[in-house]
């Protein structure tokens, strides 16, 4: 390369990138050579600059020798084309002109590489970590999990700002390469600014941009990623993001804990009928709860029509009201212990749930049956294990509610029905989301 | 639904839908919940029955047992007398938990009640599995009874009935549908238990038989126990044996009943009756080896066979066939004048009963 071209890089890549604090322009001179140096030092890692260049750069005094040197460090990558300059150089690359010829050296700095604990799906037994916020460690962490050569990686970049990097996992054995198609083909069509996490991919799958059931399973366990790239699915991993997403999902997905694996065979399979069980107690109750007092009170033992019967008789308000009123506060309840600081979390939960409970019905405002039946509600909604799909089951009670509140009992079977219907209806990249049995790569194919 | 009706069509939905739910929403604790109804005869009235409803005041602490009220009314029909029942009450009135019909004796004798029970029936709040039972001696009495380990109204009587409470062999508890079904088909005849209301408790042992549709016969106790044991509905019982001087109890455990109608060309038609007996000893009033057991077994079944034998001459010497005889010769028998000619085969049947008792051991250690 010319030397006057090599100016010409430097002017332009100077005009370019405007003067920030924290950009660097350097030059280093011995007696027999010299090099500048190009970075922006926030997202470089000065230390390996330091030990891998300048180090080298003082002690090899024949500019040939550092030359060969400098060819023949990994981190070395030559140059191609000032735009690809540029967006090294701002991901933490730095740009070396060394005599007649200009270098990429990527001393990008991995911050966040820390692994975190498991604070969404927590296990009792098995791995209690999760990813960490950095892509390279995580792929690192899967790597170690899923020491296999089937495994194949894609990167792509998604978000028009953001440029994040996307990586695509997949078992070239286990995955079906019609439904990799679709995911690249999904992750290309995006249309996003900035993309920082994969929960965003959430809403965009569908073609309105609005989805009530989440159709991809977004985890923060790399045992659950391992476990299901065996299984077939493909992992999305997002850079900065300590979220995997795991594609294609159905219920079954959503429903199953890595406890699962982690228990005998009686006990999970137990566990996860209690989880059924709660899914359709969170769903049904509140509707059931106004259907029956207010449509069909024959359907309670005597025993039981009385005394709710007697504890209704001080609410001024119809069972619908009673119950929304109640729900509302469980949900506010719910939210505000979520966006609380971790020690004042207990406060808020005794003063909501017992305090408010207990003064409310002394009140008589709503009846005691109503707190059992919106704590049994929130309980068991929370048995979900994954978090996005409980918090969809919230929204859907509402509507069997209202339904139940119009028809009673009919309106809940019909509710239930509709719901089911829904569900019946999606697909999460080609698989429907009631499935049970993922479906294999067929044989024939590529 | 993207186009721009489709507002319109939501708000329309949603329209209808509350026009729809105007009917039917009552919450509970608008509704007063009978849980017991009694039919009268009316007395010094021009009025034929006095209907009397048992409410249940649910109370709001659990310290103090729910309360009730009994609120009655003359009249001619039970619509009529409910109609004028709603005007005397704050709330709406609520059958569904009503699981008690108490028929007065004097009802239960007199005829033309047909349109009464079918009421029952015909309205869509009153469950099936309701007990329908005789009153002795009238249904407001049996309603006013309230025994002290009673929670809930009614309670005890539901419990006694339904034997989710105490299991005896002399209570013959009849479910509505049962009884409807009794009343309407031939061959076979409605059995309702007699409640007897004494001043804090009740009295149930004995049983009312009905032909077509009224009361014609009462059972002893006794005889009670051994229409359950022949419609093999109640197994926990004690039977009682004599033999020379030594009484024993045997405490049955299983009791099974089976009867065939045998009509053989060119001799009498006769029912043969096997029932099948198993217990143990439970008392007797000498010492009884387990080698005795035996000779005590021989006894119980003459025993037994004689009873059973009166019984069921006592039910066809009143005409009345609560073993549903009748139906069971008209499922074998396919002629069209099948039920005539079971009215003239009935009378004059034989029953030949087969009883055979098996005395496991003698409850005590030799």
């Amino acid at each position: 390369m010319p030397t006057n071209e090599v100016e010409q890089i430097k002017e332009s890549l100077k005009s370019k990138i405007p003067k920030a604090a924290d950009v660097v322009f350097k030059e280093l001179h011995t007696k027999e050579k010299y090099i500048e140096s190009f970075y922006i030092k926030t997202i470089s890692d000065e230390t390996v600059l330091h030990d891998k260049l300048l180090k080298p750069f003082f002690e090899q005094h024949h500019p040939e020798e550092f030359r060969n040197y400098l060819e023949s460090i990994p981190q070395i990558k030559s140059f191609e084309s000032e735009e690809k300059a540029i967006e090294e150089l701002l991901n933490g690359t730095a740009v070396l002109f060394y005599q007649d010829s200009v270098f990429l050296f990527d001393s990008k700095v991995d911050r966040n590489n820390s692994v975190l604990d498991t604070s969404v799906e927590t296990t009792i037994q098995g791995p209690q970590s999760g990813f960490s916020e950095s892509l390279p460690t995580n792929l690192g962490l899967i790597r170690k999990r899923y020491p296999e050569t089937f495994l194949n990686v894609d990167i792509t970049k998604v978000g028009k700002i953001s440029k994040t990097e996307v990586m695509i996992l997949h078992d070239t054995r286990f995955a079906d390469p019609d439904t990799l198609k679709r995911i690249k083909d999904f992750l290309s069509s995006l249309d996003l600014q900035m993309f920082q996490t994969g929960e965003q991919l959430l809403d965009s799958i569908k073609k309105s941009n609005r989805a009530m059931i989440p159709l991809m399973l977004v985890t923060e366990r790399p045992d659950r990623v391992a476990v299901n790239l065996a299984t077939g699915k493909v992992i999305l991993l997002v850079s900065g993001s300590p979220f995997a997403v795991v594609l294609p999902t159905v219920m079954k997905d959503f429903m199953s804990s890595m406890a699962d694996i982690y228990q005998t065979y009686w006990v999970s399979r137990f566990l996860q009928l209690l989880r059924y069980i709660g899914f359709i107690i969170s769903v049904c109750l509140p509707g059931l709860y106004v259907a029956t007092t207010s449509y069909n009170p024959e359907i309670y033992r005597v025993q039981l029509a009385l005394s709710i019967a007697g504890s209704r008789n001080a609410v001024p308000y119809p069972s619908f009201i009673e119950v929304l009123l109640m729900l509302f506060m469980m949900e506010l309840l719910t939210e505000a212990s979520i966006r609380l600081p971790k020690a004042i979390g207990p406060t808020a939960t005794t003063v909501g749930g017992l305090i408010l409970g207990q003064a409310a019905t002394e009140a008589g405002l709503v009846s005691n049956i109503m707190i059992i039946i919106v704590s049994f509600v929130a309980i068991s909604n929370f048995v979900v294990p994954i978090n996005a799909f409980s918090f969809s089951l919230r929204i859907v009670k509402y509507f069997i509610l209202a339904l139940a509140t119009l028809f009673g009992l009919v309106g809940v079977v019909i509710g239930f029905f509709i719901f089911v219907a829904y569900l019946v209806k999606l697909d999460s990249f080609g698989e429907p989301f009631l499935t049970l049995v993922q479906s294999k790569p067929q044989p024939h194919k590529e | 639904m993207k186009t721009n009706g489709g507002w319109k069509i939501y708000s329309l939905f949603l329209m209808i839908a509350f026009l729809v739910g105007g009917c039917g929403f009552k919450d509970i604790d608008k509704r007063l919940f009978a849980v017991s109804i009694g039919v009268d005869l009316a007395k010094d009235s021009s009025k034929k029955y006095l209907v009397s409803l048992k409410f249940a005041i649910p109370s709001a602490s659990k310290e103090q047992p729910n309360d009730f009220y009994i609120v009655s009314q003359e009249a001619d029909s039970m619509s009529e007398a409910v109609r004028i029942l709603k005007t005397k009450v704050d709330k709406e009135i609520d059958f569904s938990h009503a699981k008690v019909i108490i028929i007065s004796e004097e009802v239960a004798k007199s005829r033309g009640n047909a349109g009464m029970y079918y009421w029952f029936n015909r309205r869509r709040d009153i469950q099936a599995i309701t007990w329908v039972a005789v009153g002795k001696p009238n249904a407001k009495d049996i309603l006013k009874v309230k025994p002290k380990s009673e929670q809930v109204p009614s309670n005890s009587l539901f419990l006694a009935l339904g034997k989710d409470g105490s299991e005896t062999p002399y209570v013959i508890p009849t479910y509505l549908f049962d009884f409807k079904y009794r009343l309407i088909e031939r061959g076979i005849d409605p059995i309702l238990p007699i409640i007897e209301a004494k001043k804090d408790y009740f009295e149930i042992n004995t049983a009312g038989l009905f032909n077509e549709s009224k009361m014609i016969i009462h059972l002893a106790p006794e005889e009670t126990k051994i229409l359950n044991f022949l419609k093999s509905k109640e197994e926990k019982s004690s039977i009682k044996v004599e033999r020379g001087k030594t009484v024993i109890v045997i405490d049955s455990q299983m009791v099974k009943a089976k009867y065939k109608i045998h009509t053989p060309k060119g001799s009498p038609p006769y029912i043969k009756v096997n029932v099948s007996v198993k217990g143990k000893l439970e008392e007797a009033s000498r010492r009884v080896a387990n080698s005795q057991l035996y000779q005590y077994e021989k006894a119980a079944e003459k025993t037994l066979n004689q009873e059973f034998k009166n019984v069921l001459k006592k039910m066809q010497r009143a005409g009345v066939d609560p073993m549903g005889f009748g139906l069971r010769y008209r499922s074998r028998h396919f002629n069209h004048d099948d039920w005539e000619e079971w009215k003239k085969i009935y009378p004059n049947i034989t029953f030949k009963v087969h009883t055979k008792v098996q005395i496991t051991d003698t409850g005590l250690i030799e």
